[in-house]
């Protein structure tokens, strides 16, 4: 009996045991198998989030892979005012905190909108103070801001974004859309705190990265000699290009005003001009090299032909013309040494105005050059039937004409490696992820055009050398290379009066070193220096003869001007005290201020303690000697240079009449040597 | 009367000692090795949801430490890049030129000094291989 008391209280435990897991897993498998998806919809709702995530911008390097522009993480203060508990406590201590007037805050915080910008891109100390705060409704959001580390250098190139790093100038407008990337919105799970455990799959079209061709320490050295240039004349604006004229690369292009991309708020315009490109200007004298190049290329004239310059005066079409001199009989490498105007105008009248035309053409003005910088002009030209009766003696002495400095650097450079027009270029490659990207469409690299042939090149380097040798560019000479170059200084047109001011002038010299193999073709310009004189050969060719004698070593160019045997000083700090005050604006985080110019070379004090000098013995110059190759033919002058080591460039025909270096120079082994080989009646007159 | 009659009788309860000690369980070999396989296929299949269960936990903890560590990455390579940035930023030849020229005294060499040198052994190739990527090519 009890027993079955036992029993049954055991069954009816049991069946309620029983009922409730049945109930249990019951619901279990109703709320797995039923509702799986609703539940599981309803999480994927909770922890999944879409973010747009935007890319990094890409950097800017020059070609050494030294960074001139990057990006940097700030933090950018955000508010959304229906969080916040105290306005009026939030607006005192931001407005404090981060320097913003207080009323300009209030309007902020009082809008209606759920997301009010404070301030974008913040100093980290600013943000660590109001981090500090730790207001309710104020919070951050990281954002990148572009830095340009060498702040000036190179700033017309690199050019400046906006507040949103929108490319605005320069290459950062030129390639925006691959330095920027594409922004792309990727999926996160997050847990109730906002932790990702699944941050979604990694950007796939991060910014791209942009190497110039431009040289940090080159770039340098141009800007600095403009500056001084500048500093010294007190002219308004110039500009310094300087350029590969074996590839059409810019390794430094510099302008003045510049400006400082990191604050260019209130930069005016004239100062965000890219001079280089942009800059239309009558190329004066200058120009006489497409001229006489036109000339030679269609064998109408001779280097030793002698043109009469009616003693500094014609009269064509009505305009009387007047050299700087009054010059004689001048043969057409005094033409142009001298700049003769007459004599210019002579070899022009013999070409005719199409040919003439199509050399211009030729050298690439009128056209755009294709250079990868934003806003090129492609300069003034007429058309030919547009031609006055004069025109082609003003074209020929370079009025009438507009170019621009980078077109007149390119055309040169074409001189300068044997007749070869190459596309100037400053950026070298593209690459993302450590890989380069083809350049296409427009950025890339071109086939060159054939301006004039290699013998008219050839001649022409010869009679710019002339230019320095015994011209007008005698202060361009360079001390341990040969070079050759042409002076221009030409008239500006009076806005007031209408006519060329007599006054006012662009000093330009263009030139290359060293003739033999040109490393660089360097081009100043100079708009309207003060003072007497003002001559491109007074003003511009002393720039260049400091840029390229800083420039050459530094490429490791050989001196092929035979240089005696010279002792070597170097100086060692004085021992005056230490003036550490000049340094302190190059701390990183003060991108913004202005620099100051650059102090003129102090001389050395008198009276100051000497700075020690070491003195050791050197031996300068190469150990082979050019012997003289005139008269020989073509197999001697190839076999006696392969024989000494050298590296022959023939140029002509029949028998050897000139040689770059002159016979007796020292040189080192592997040096090029040209050799033109004229006939046999040239050779005679020049005996006698 | 029929009760009456019952509750008269008297009911004797006698003890019987029963030994079963010698008695043994027979347990068959059969359900034995069931029951066996039984529990250990259950261990097995639950060892396999508790695995189961183990890794999707495991899983999820690891994801939050890899976004952690991602996390952790984004800030030293933006660490590196500011400390890249105050690197260009001191490399500035402007600043460099200034202090040469201002506070260790140098100048340009003048048009009597030569800037290249005799190098000795050793210093030579350094000097070669120093100078040879500065050549346009």
């Amino acid at each position: 009996m009890q027993q079955e008391k036992v029993h049954v209280r055991l069954l009816l435990i049991a069946g309620v045991v029983l009922l409730w897991m049945m109930c249990v897993f019951g619901r279990v498998a109703y709320l797995q198998l039923f509702l799986h998806s609703d539940y599981l919809a309803k999480a994927s709702r909770q922890q999944r989030r879409t973010l747009e995530i935007t890319p990094k911008r890409g950097a800017i390097y020059d070609r050494n892979m030294h960074p001139l522009a990057m990006s940097v993480p700030v933090h950018s203060v955000f508010a959304v005012p229906s969080e916040i508990k105290d306005m009026e406590l939030a607006t005192r201590l931001l407005a404090g905190a981060l320097g913003i007037p207080q009323a300009t805050l209030r309007e902020k915080l009082e809008s209606p909108s759920n997301f009010v910008w404070i301030q974008r891109k913040v100093t980290p100390e600013k943000e660590e103070a109001i981090r500090s705060l730790n207001l309710k409704g104020i919070d951050f959001l990281e954002e990148y801001q572009r830095n340009y580390p060498k702040r000036e250098m190179a700033a017309h190139v690199l050019g400046f974004v906006d507040v949103d790093e929108k490319g605005l100038g320069g290459i950062e407008y030129e390639y925006d859309n691959l330095i920027r990337g594409k922004s792309e919105k990727i999926v996160v799970m997050a847990d109730a705190h906002q932790r990702w455990y699944d941050g979604g799959e990694a950007q796939k079209d991060r910014g791209a990265s942009v190497v110039l061709t431009i040289d940090e320490k080159i770039q340098y050295i141009a800007e600095r000699e403009l500056q001084a240039a500048i500093a010294k004349t007190r002219a308004p604006a110039g500009t310094v290009i300087v350029q590969d004229p074996n590839t059409g690369a810019i390794l430094a292009l510099a302008n003045w005003p510049r400006f400082n991309p990191n604050a260019v708020t209130d930069v005016p315009n004239e100062a965000r001009m890219d001079r280089a490109v942009s800059a239309i200007y009558e190329p004066g004298s200058t120009f006489k090299l497409v001229t006489l190049a036109a000339a030679f290329d269609q064998n109408l004239i001779r280097a030793d032909e002698v043109f009469n310059c009616e003693n500094g005066s014609v009269l064509v079409a009505g305009h009387r013309i007047h050299d700087h001199k009054a010059y004689g009989m001048l043969t057409v490498s005094d033409i142009l040494a001298n700049s003769s105007d007459v004599g210019a105008i002579k070899i022009a009248m013999r070409l005719g105005s199409p040919k003439f035309y199509d050399y211009i053409h030729a050298f690439g003005f009128g056209s755009l050059t294709g250079v990868d910088l934003p806003g090129e002009s492609r300069g003034i030209l007429r058309r030919l039937e547009n031609w006055g009766s004069f025109s082609i003696g003003s074209i020929s002495m370079g009025q009438e004409v507009g170019v621009t400095p980078v077109q007149l650097a390119t055309a040169v450079s074409s001189i300068a490696n044997g007749g070869l027009l190459y596309k100037p270029h400053v950026v070298q490659e593209i690459r993302r992820a450590g890989q380069a990207v083809p350049l296409d469409g427009a950025s890339s690299i071109t086939e060159p055009k054939r301006s004039i042939r290699p013998e008219t090149a050839a001649t022409l380097r010869r009679l710019m050398e002339g230019v320095i040798l015994h011209g007008t560019g005698k202060l361009a000479r360079l001390d341990g290379w040969t070079a050759a170059g042409k002076t221009g200084t030409a008239q500006k047109i009076d806005p007031n009066t209408g006519r060329y001011s007599p006054t006012k002038v662009i000093a330009s010299f263009t030139g290359f070193a060293p003739i033999n193999n040109p490393a660089v073709t360097i081009l100043i310009s100079i708009d309207s220096p003060e003072g007497w004189p003002h001559g491109g050969g007074d003003v511009a060719a002393p720039v260049f003869k400091r840029i390229a004698e800083q420039v050459l070593p530094y490429l490791d160019v050989a001196r092929d001007v035979p240089v005696s045997p010279r002792l070597l000083q170097t100086s060692y700090r004085n021992e005056t005290q230490i003036d550490s005050s000049a340094v302190e604006d190059f701390t990183p985080a003060n991108l913004e201020l202005e620099t100051s110019d650059v102090p003129e070379r102090q001389p050395a004090e008198k009276g100051s303690s000497k700075p020690k000098e070491v003195t050791v013995a050197v031996e300068e110059g190469g150990d082979i000697t050019v012997p003289d190759f005139t008269g020989k033919t073509m197999r001697e002058v190839t076999e006696g240079c392969l024989k000494m080591g050298l590296n022959p460039v023939l140029v002509g025909t029949s028998l050897a009449s000139h040689q770059i270096p002159a016979p007796g120079s020292k040189v080192r082994r592997g040096t090029k040597v040209t050799v033109e080989f004229g006939k046999a009646a040239d050779l005679a007159a020049k005996a006698r | 009367m029929e009760k009456k009659n019952k509750a008269m009788m008297v009911e004797f309860h006698t003890v019987k000692r029963i030994d079963n000690s010698r008695l043994r369980r027979h347990i068959e070999p059969a359900k034995l090795r069931n029951l066996y396989k039984t529990v250990a296929l259950g261990g097995v299949v639950a060892m396999c949801f508790m695995f189961y269960i183990y890794q999707h936990f495991r899983c999820i903890d690891l994801s939050f430490q890899l976004e952690d560590l991602k996390g952790k990455q984004e800030q030293a390579a933006n660490l590196n890049g500011k400390l890249r940035l105050n690197i260009a930023t001191l490399r500035d030849p402007h600043r460099i030129d200034l202090i040469a020229r201002h506070q260790l005294g140098l100048t340009e060499p003048g048009p009597t000094q030569v800037r290249e040198y005799t190098n000795f052994d050793g210093a030579e190739e350094a000097s070669v291989r120093y100078t040879r990527p500065n050549r346009q090519p």
